[in-house]
């Protein structure tokens, strides 16, 4: 969404080995190609979920590509007397790091921090994707699920990795289980009475007689059973959108442009869907972003092209997921069992 | 907390709420899922009143109101940029702000990060119908004050209304003038132009914008849950299956009916414009 400045010589270049038949583009690649995606997840051990990804990354070198992180991390929130919602709540903050962007200031990258963050935030917060595990006492405690997602390097394409890199991160995301507990006081001026186990954020323990507030509460907080339990997954991890930008370049469109071809497009459009089991494909988001105008008629057949890029970037970003969970969980297993 | 606190002005007290009134949450409370729309038809926008030239000091001024959604826009350029890098085409600078009173809550007199995100909605909205490029090293300024905020999709639509009223009274060349409507799916049916109340409940809301003489879209912005074009030929296929049938809104039809209603908003807005040119 930077992008550098083109001669006119450059774009109108750029446009021209595009509109050729056969389109020619600066990689070989052909319109609808993606370059490879790397991904892997598990890579910040002190979140609950985490991604790394990176698009085009050159294979002997070995740098290069745009390359996203993106990790969650619960907190709990206090209901009543915070900012918790009851059900839980998600934040999503997108960070570009300045050396990503080195040519722009300080403020430009706020404001590009700002306009990839409330994109994400938007989407993903929507309450037709909120999952169904972040409350822990009804009307008291819940979890904030706080996605962050921290661009390294942009090589162009960065919405797709972003999204890419926080649907791998939520599928990734484990909640602790939680045990609800209930103190009883005696009456007032014992101490309360606790209970075995270990208390992760309690209300203040009265312990002194002197302190004469409300004492006979019955006092309800969690537990958390297993320490070493990572949890349950996140509830409807696949509902969590895929998006494809389509860069539009009249009479056709392409996918994954790097960063000059993005600044040859006159106009882009970005369409995230969300592609739930055993329902209908459901479009989450739509945004333009270019100085361009698109016809109705058009707009409805870019639609569908998208849906079918977007299934297939679905299912095989599925595929990896799938493996990874294996990759990390029953192979690890077995490694340490033969030890 | 540092963040909130202004120099300029005498700060209240950190934390305050509005009151509750009971007779309030009885209003607020009557509409059910499942019920046709209080008011008017679900395809009925609400009316517009728009004047231009209110603001003399600008070059091109427009003030709109529909209903409780009330936004003036100011128009300065084409003016010289303030950057020394050379551009050959002009630049569009949009900012929003909105009044303290405004909304529900107050709203603190800061630049908030919001007013960030309906500018640039409105911006993308108006950028493929102004003629930059005969305006090489200029900038145009389009100021935008919500007076009264009822929905940030009504806010969108109306506010990009206003500036390009407020773009034709300043004479500025543009390729046509750009309307703006919104709709949101409640169940099964699309509401046009809904309200903050009516925005909430729906499932998915929806922004378009385009140039009605030229018959293009200049930004579409949707959000939430719509279901894509294919569900209309599989609900051919089996009609009597009722779940596909049941609740799922095809969002061209929602881009449809916003964009039909542009050729209404259009001319409002002309006559708007005739009328000020007449008096003036």
């Amino acid at each position: 969404m930077a992008v550098p400045s083109l001669s006119k010589a450059e774009r109108a270049y750029i446009q021209a080995s595009l509109q050729a038949s056969p389109p020619l583009r600066a990689d070989g690649r052909s319109l609808l190609d993606f370059r490879t995606v790397l991904l892997e997840t598990g890579v910040a051990p002190l979140a609950n979920g985490s991604a790394k990804l990176n698009i085009g990354k050159a294979p002997q070198e070995g740098g290069g590509g745009t390359e996203v992180i993106a990790a969650t991390k619960l907190e709990v929130e206090d209901v009543e007397t915070g900012d918790g919602v009851d059900g839980g709540r998600l934040v999503c903050t997108v960070t570009c790091s300045p050396s990503a962007y080195p040519h722009l200031s300080t403020n430009a990258l706020d404001e590009l921090q700002y306009d990839l963050t409330i994109l994400l935030h938007q989407t993903l917060s929507h309450p037709t994707l909120h999952p169904n595990n972040l409350g822990i006492l009804p009307h008291k405690k819940s979890w904030l699920l706080s996605l962050d997602l921290v661009i390294l390097a942009d090589a162009g394409n960065v919405v797709d990795a972003l999204f890419m890199a926080a649907r791998a991160a939520l599928w990734d995301t484990k909640v602790p289980r939680t045990r609800p507990l209930q103190y009883q006081s005696r009456k007032a001026g014992d101490a309360l009475k606790n209970a075995d186990a270990m208390e992760v954020e309690g209300l203040p323990e009265i312990t002194s007689a002197f302190d004469t507030r409300d004492m006979a509460r019955a006092a309800a907080d969690f537990e958390l059973p297993d320490y070493w339990d990572e949890g349950e997954v996140l509830e409807g991890r696949d509902r969590w959108p895929v998006c494809v930008t389509l860069n539009l370049l009249p009479p056709s469109h392409f996918l994954d442009a790097t960063l000059l071809e993005e600044a040859s497009t006159p106009i882009r459009l970005l369409l995230a869907y969300s592609f739930p089991h055993k329902s209908q494909p459901n479009l989450q988001a739509m945004r333009f972003i270019g100085s361009g105008e698109v016809v109705l008629t058009q707009l409805k057949a870019l639609n569908a092209d998208g849906e079918k890029y977007a299934r297939s970037l679905f299912d095989s970003l599925e595929t990896k997921l799938r493996d990874e969970d294996i990759r990390r969980n029953v192979k690890a297993r077995d490694k340490f069992a033969v030890r | 907390m540092q963040s909130n606190f202004d120099r300029r002005r005498i700060n209240g007290p950190e934390e305050s709420f509005p009151p509750v009134y009971d007779h309030e949450e009885e209003a607020e409370s009557s509409w059910k899922p499942g019920q046709s729309r209080q008011g008017r038809a679900a395809g009925d926008i609400r009316p517009i009143f728009l004047k231009a030239g209110l603001i003399s000091q600008a070059n091109g001024s427009a003030y709109i109101e529909t209903e409780h959604t009330k936004i003036a826009c100011a128009v300065y350029g084409p003016r010289q940029s303030k950057t020394t890098v050379y551009n050959e085409n002009g630049r569009l600078n949009v900012e929003v702000k909105f009044a303290p009173f405004s909304c529900t809550r107050r709203r603190a007199p800061i630049r908030d990060a919001e007013d960030r995100s309906l500018a640039v909605q409105i911006q993308q909205a108006l950028l493929p119908a102004v003629r930059l490029e005969l305006l090489p090293k200029s900038t145009i300024d389009i100021f935008l004050t919500v007076i009264e905020n009822d929905g940030i999709e009504g806010c969108i639509a109306s506010g990009s209304v206003a500036a390009s009223a407020a773009l034709a009274d300043a004479g500025i060349e543009m390729l046509g003038l750009v309307m703006a409507c919104s709709a949101s799916t409640v169940g099964e049916e699309i509401w046009l132009d809904p309200t903050a109340q009516e925005a909430q409940n729906a499932s998915g809301s929806l922004i378009v914008a385009g140039m009605p003489a030229l018959g293009t879209l200049t930004n579409v912005w949707q959000s939430g849950r719509l279901a894509p074009i294919r569900v209309l030929q599989v609900s051919s296929v089996h009609a009597t299956d009722d779940r596909i049938l049941r609740a799922h809104i095809n969002h061209s039809q929602g881009m449809e009916a916003c964009q039909e209603r542009f050729v209404d908003i259009h001319t409002i807005v002309a006559q708007a414009l005739l009328d000020n040119a007449h008096n003036t």
